[in-house]
């Protein structure tokens, strides 16, 4: 069984990668070329803008913005830069409370939709009496192709709260021009700005001409001697929230109408057909100038790029539409918000240019490459027939006649390969155990939840009745358990407990008497999003304590029903589950499935061994195998485990066919398939193997004793 | 104005295919080329499969304002795949196409868990894989990188890279690309070798020995004679199955026993006799407790285990074994009186982890495979044999009426396989085929020909799922 040795200070870096290139990057100074990724680019503008404190909660895409500063505390402690690394996106929306009363810039991120979402309500709060330093969100707009979120678009929030919002073209000096601009546009309006970066545009690799970092003027180095005075307009209280209500759009948007125009943030593509044009989104115009390259009209068509989508310039959009013809309105997503002001805006104007939309591009749904193509193509068709599209056209459908033709020939859909548990994971185990447990009491209603353990809605466990987002998969059953004569379960990781999980599930769970079953991932990091570190990581960088630990909350919160257990050993927690489903003990009953995030812990140990192995020190390694003389290929250890080191080989048996399953070499010795196949009572394939690197005399003596007498044993 | 080149990576988290994109884009960049990569991790997490999408400018000089973020079906020029099935899926969503695409992909598979968790074999037809990499790029360079990433010690994603190199598709010299490994500070030997395997084998300059699984001859010695008559009695079609159940049953049990074997072999079409002979000689050595320790103890066991979990000679192995005996299986080795009265009692499981490497481990086990003398007088021996004269005689009696139909009975021995659950499922599904299918059609109920195919469609359904439905579901549309 895996030990769990106390993680040493020293190598508490951040398990998933290391930023060494990252953090250097972020030290250049004017004239210097940056290379890298959107997201860097970001965080070295931040950091020219003179922020004086940076948080957020990380997920893809914007993860990198914050683990990168984490790695970087010697820079941030030279120019007095405050980072927090908030609990929940709600904090860290309120962290920006402190450019209300004082002039300091700060900037905060997090993943969008889901993140906008928690985050709502501080952002209405800071939205309302405004700012006076400026204050920029980077949103890491979790959409399309590579998303793992509900598609919903952050555009709603910068409406209704009046906060302006940049979407800019996926080219590193324009994005690091936005994010300097945007905590100008901040300031010169009281307006805290969104900035939405899609996945693409977060990875997108570039360069751009960095400048000096700026040690902001009021900071950790160089504090204020005295607080902001009582402010009562910067209070988010009636009546000020009434007056805040008319400055917004009679005062705030006119500024930032203006500030827009005055530092043309957004950009005009110039075309030589005066009577067309085209409205984009700058964080797709990529797709849509290789749209028109490729119908051979690039550089035909004016193009304005809205680098800004809220708020709409009501001048130049309809100073770029008035000689026009037919404007096309290139927007990803639903619903058709920019489309619908420009109409309303053209139609107030007695402007009669015929704009074309939704009604020639998909509602929603991610514009790729093909769906851009098929739109500008019956654009043009509608409003422009003296363009000959014919070659292009005809390009376009025969690459489509291919593609049928390519999936005629491999008949039938692919297998799909979606994300799933690595190697040796500690969460596995716990559904191998749930679905031991429904082959007694049968089919169970499991909420789930969002982390690693959300892979378990796949094959080959297929658990899980719903997600209601991160953290919530208690509260999520509430409604469920009094309605079902079985208990429900409800699977939630320690990072989804930290978030909000701790309050929205177990607080409102024991105080409603809800008489359910909660199973804890406690892996000790945020596993999915890339092991960044969570309250119960065992130490953190800081001071390498550990700052709370589950169990203890639980308790403190007056869970009596509290079982911690190894997740490995799966005829234990299969005990535990059985118990917990059939106690007549009533309330809520928690079990703390422990085991590390395995993809962390290879990490640090495997240079720890390597080195320990060239120190010739004695290190028993652990693999496990399965014999495939007794194997008889049914696989049903693979549908309870679904290791990736757990495969198929062709059965060596010359009277068989079904392949066999067998064990690679990607094998870490956790012991899940030797224990499922004891738990479920499958078969004795399967064999544990302990390698002694480096054996002592000992080991060899004791070794060579017993082949001896086993070889005589065997050869008669 | 200068079109790029465009490069679509198809790759499994965990293969590097990120660093593979750094690579790329340090390279073209010391080369002064115009370059830009994006690509989506989200899903590529613990072996989910996704993909890079990069841009280079053929030559020096201005990149055009905006390089494309996603790629276009019909405009990639190098398609790059780690796995043969992740090259299929660039084809079957239309990114690599004759007309254009270069591809340079694996070709060993990495097979995706609903493949592996199938009951037979689930993995996709690579036939249909190789035909449409062949028929539906422009140019290919294929040949098994992850043995190539074996060989040379590195990584897969540093093998790519030098099949990249070695494909001249990019203006970008090997020597840009070995310092962009080495600017990348990580494992930079190891990748250096991964980098020129890659190479040389999309220049053809390696050949790549295939790694191909050899079946496994059973040893039985002394089985000479019984191999010279089963060479008069039997097809020389059905010969080399026939002499590995004669050499099987001998270990397994004695030369009677074999001798059993060639006896009930007797009286099939000829036809027939290799199906028949195939699935007797693994009914007949059915997997009790006996024929575990058998396993376990075999004195080539050992060398093979050490050589799968790759221990160095000079390392001591301890193996552990994973047992869990109850009362089926230990009242299969009881006399059939024994076994009634302890399958009578409640169920219980013994968990034993025994360490086959100790001289007292080794020992027992040794014992247990010593039991074959004991075999015949067990209740599961018996059993058994009931069984596989009921099973010989259908296919004699299914022989008049149709060879189809005979085969399709043979064949269904197939679903009667493994231990505990699996083989208890496994014998229930045969018997209820039997009893709703074969019954019937050799009672004249049902005409044979349609006998033939609703085994046939029975036995493919029992193996779909195990919670047995669709068995369920085409036994009731047959009856209908």
């Amino acid at each position: 069984m895996l030990d769990q040795p106390q993680l040493p200070v020293s190598q508490r870096t951040n398990p998933e990668r290391s930023f060494k290139e990252e953090v250097r990057a972020l030290r250049l100074g004017d004239g210097e070329v940056f290379r890298g990724e959107g997201i860097l680019a970001v965080t070295k503008a931040i950091l020219q803008a003179g922020v004086s404190y940076v948080g957020g909660y990380q997920g893809a895409p914007v993860s990198h913005l914050v683990d990168v500063l984490v790695e970087s505390q010697d820079l941030l402690d030279e120019l007095g830069v405050h980072l927090e690394t908030c609990t929940n996106e709600s904090s860290a929306a309120a962290l920006l409370g402190a450019s209300i009363n004082y002039p300091i810039r700060g900037c905060v991120t997090w993943k969008s939709i889901v993140g906008t979402n928690v985050a709502a309500d501080a952002l209405s709060n800071l939205a309302s009496p405004g700012v006076i330093g400026g204050a920029l969100i980077v949103v890491g707009e979790d959409y399309g192709e590579g998303a793992s979120v509900i598609q919903e678009r952050a555009h709603a929030y910068a409406l209704k709260s009046s906060v302006w919002l940049m979407d800019p073209r996926p080219s590193l000096p324009t994005i690091v021009n936005c994010t300097e601009k945007a905590f100008e546009l901040s300031e010169a309006t009281n307006t805290p700005v969104m900035m939405e970066l899609r996945i693409r545009a977060c990875h997108v690799t570039g360069e751009f001409v960095a400048k000096d970092n700026k040690p902001p003027a009021i900071s950790r180095n160089a504090r204020l001697a005295e607080p902001a005075l009582h402010n009562y307009d910067r209070i988010s209280h009636p009546p000020s929230t009434y007056a805040h209500e008319k400055i917004k759009v009679e005062v705030r948007q006119p500024a930032a109408e203006r500030f827009i125009v005055e530092h043309g943030l957004n950009e005009f593509f110039v075309g030589d057909r005066s009577d067309l044009g085209i409205i984009v989104q700058g964080g797709i115009t990529n797709v849509l100038m290789r749209g028109l390259d490729r119908l051979e009209v690039e550089g035909k068509i004016p193009t304005l790029v809205l680098n800004v989508t809220h708020p709409l310039v009501g001048d130049q959009i309809a100073d770029f539409c008035r000689s026009k013809r037919a404007v096309l309105i290139v927007e990803e997503g639903a619903p058709d918000y920019i489309e619908q002001a420009i109409h309303a805006l053209l139609r107030k104007r007695d402007i009669g240019t015929k704009i074309y939309g939704k009604d020639v591009l998909p509602m929603a749904g991610e514009y790729t490459a093909e769906v851009v193509t098929e739109g500008l193509l019956k654009f043009l068709a509608l409003s422009a027939n003296d363009i000959d599209l014919s070659g292009p056209r005809q390009r376009f459908e025969a690459a489509r006649a291919g593609r049928a033709e390519a999936q005629r020939l491999l008949g039938g859909p692919l297998p799909l390969r979606p994300p799933g548990f690595c190697v040796g994971c500690p969460e596995r185990p716990v559904f191998s155990a749930i679905k031991l447990l429904e082959r007694e009491v049968g089919k169970v209603h499991i909420s789930s939840d969002i982390g690693c353990h959300s892979f378990a809605t796949l094959a080959p466990f297929n658990l899980g009745n719903s997600i209601l987002g991160f953290g919530m998969s208690l509260a999520a059953a509430g409604a469920v358990a009094p309605v079902l004569q079985k208990r429900t379960i409800s699977v939630m990781g320690d990072g989804g407990f930290w978030h909000n999980g701790l309050l929205s599930g177990v607080a409102s769970s024991m105080f409603n008497r809800g008489d359910r079953v909660l199973i804890i991932m406690q892996n000790g990091y945020t596993s999915a999003t890339g092991a960044q570190f969570i309250p119960n990581t065992a130490g953190n960088r800081r001071d390498g304590e550990t700052t709370s630990d589950i169990a203890a909350t639980l308790k403190a919160m007056g869970v009596k029903w509290l079982r911690t257990i190894r997740t490995y050993n799966v005829a234990t927690m299969l005990g535990s589950l059985r118990e917990a489903m059939n106690t007549k003990e009533g309330g809520l009953k928690v079990i703390v499935a422990d085991g590390e995030c395995q993809l962390a812990r290879q990490r640090r140990i495997r240079p720890q061994i390597a080195a320990q192995l060239k120190r010739g020190e004695r290190v028993v390694r652990t693999r496990y195998g399965v014999d495939d003389e007794v194997c008889t290929g049914d696989h049903s250890c693979i549908r309870l485990s679904g290791c990736p080191s757990l495969v198929v080989k062709p059965s060596p048996d010359p009277l068989r066919t079904d392949p066999v399953a067998s064990v690679n070499n990607g094998c870490v010795g956790c012991g899940l398939c030797g224990e499922v196949a004891d738990a479920a009572v499958l078969c004795p394939s399967f064999y544990k193997a302990d390698i002694v690197q480096n054996a002592t005399w000992w080991d060899r003596l004791v070794w060579r004793l017993r082949s001896a007498v086993i070889g005589a044993m065997a050869g008669a | 104005m200068l079109k790029s080149i465009n490069i679509l990576v198809g790759a499994l988290g965990g293969d590097g295919g990120g660093v593979l994109c750094d690579w790329i884009v340090s390279a073209a960049h010391s080369q002064g080329l115009g370059v830009q990569a994006t690509q989506i991790p989200g899903v590529a997490q613990r072996t989910g499969a996704t993909t890079y999408y990069l841009e280079v400018m053929p030559a020096r000089g201005p990149a055009p304002a905006v390089l494309a973020l996603n790629p276009a079906i019909g405009e990639v020029d190098v398609a790059l795949a780690t796995e043969l099935l992740e090259a299929g899926r660039m084809i079957f969503n239309g990114f690599v196409t004759p007309d254009r695409t270069t591809l340079i992909a694996s070709t060993h598979r990495v097979l995706a868990i609903g493949e592996r968790a199938a009951m037979g074999d689930g993995s996709f037809d690579v036939g249909r894989l190789l035909r449409a990499v062949k028929e539906r790029s422009k140019a290919q360079i294929l040949f098994d990188m992850d043995q190539a990433a074996e060989e040379s010690g590195g990584v897969i994603n540093a093998v790519l890279l030098g099949a990249l190199a070695g494909s001249g598709k990019l203006p970008i010299g090997d020597a840009a690309f070995e310092a962009a490994i080495r600017e990348g500070g990580k494992a930079i030997d190891t990748n250096l070798a991964a980098f020129a395997f890659g190479r040389a084998h999309a220049r053809g300059e390696l050949e790549q020995a295939v790694r191909e699984h050899r079946k496994r001859q059973s040893a039985g010695q002394g089985v000479e004679d019984l191999i010279e008559r089963a060479r008069q009695e039997f097809p020389a079609s059905s010969l080399d199955i026939v002499e590995e159940g004669v050499r099987r049953l001998t270990t397994y049990q004695d030369r009677r026993y074999a001798t059993l074997y060639l006896d009930r072999l007797r009286g099939f079409d000829p036809a027939l006799v290799r199906d028949v002979a195939r699935h007797l000689a693994v009914r007949m050595s059915f997997e009790d407790v006996i024929r575990v320790a058998q396993a376990k103890t075999s004195a080539e066991r050992f060398a093979r285990v050490r050589a799968e979990v790759r221990a160095k000679p000079h390392e001591p192995v301890e193996l552990t074994e994973h047992f869990k005996p109850g009362n089926e299986e230990i009242a299969a080795i009881l006399p059939p009186w024994a076994a009634r009265w302890l399958m009578a009692r409640a169920k219980f499981h013994i968990s034993m982890h025994i360490r086959s490497t100790t001289i007292w481990g080794f020992a027992r086990l040794r014992f247990l495979a010593g039991l074959r003398w004991w075999r015949p007088y067990t209740h599961r021996f018996i059993e058994e044999q009931a069984e596989i004269e009921r099973w010989l005689q259908a296919i004699r009696s299914a022989q008049s009426l149709s060879p189809d139909f005979a085969r399709e009975i043979a064949e269904l021995a197939r679903l009667v396989k493994g231990y505990g659950d699996t083989y208890a499922r496994g014998l229930g599904n045969y018997r209820r085929i039997s009893v709703e299918i074969i019954a019937p059609a050799l009672a004249g109920r049902l005409a044979p020909s349609k006998a033939a195919d609703a085994v046939a469609n029975a036995r493919v359904a029992a193996l779909a799922d195990p919670e047995g439905e669709s068995l369920s579901r085409t036994l009731a549309a047959i009856a209908a």
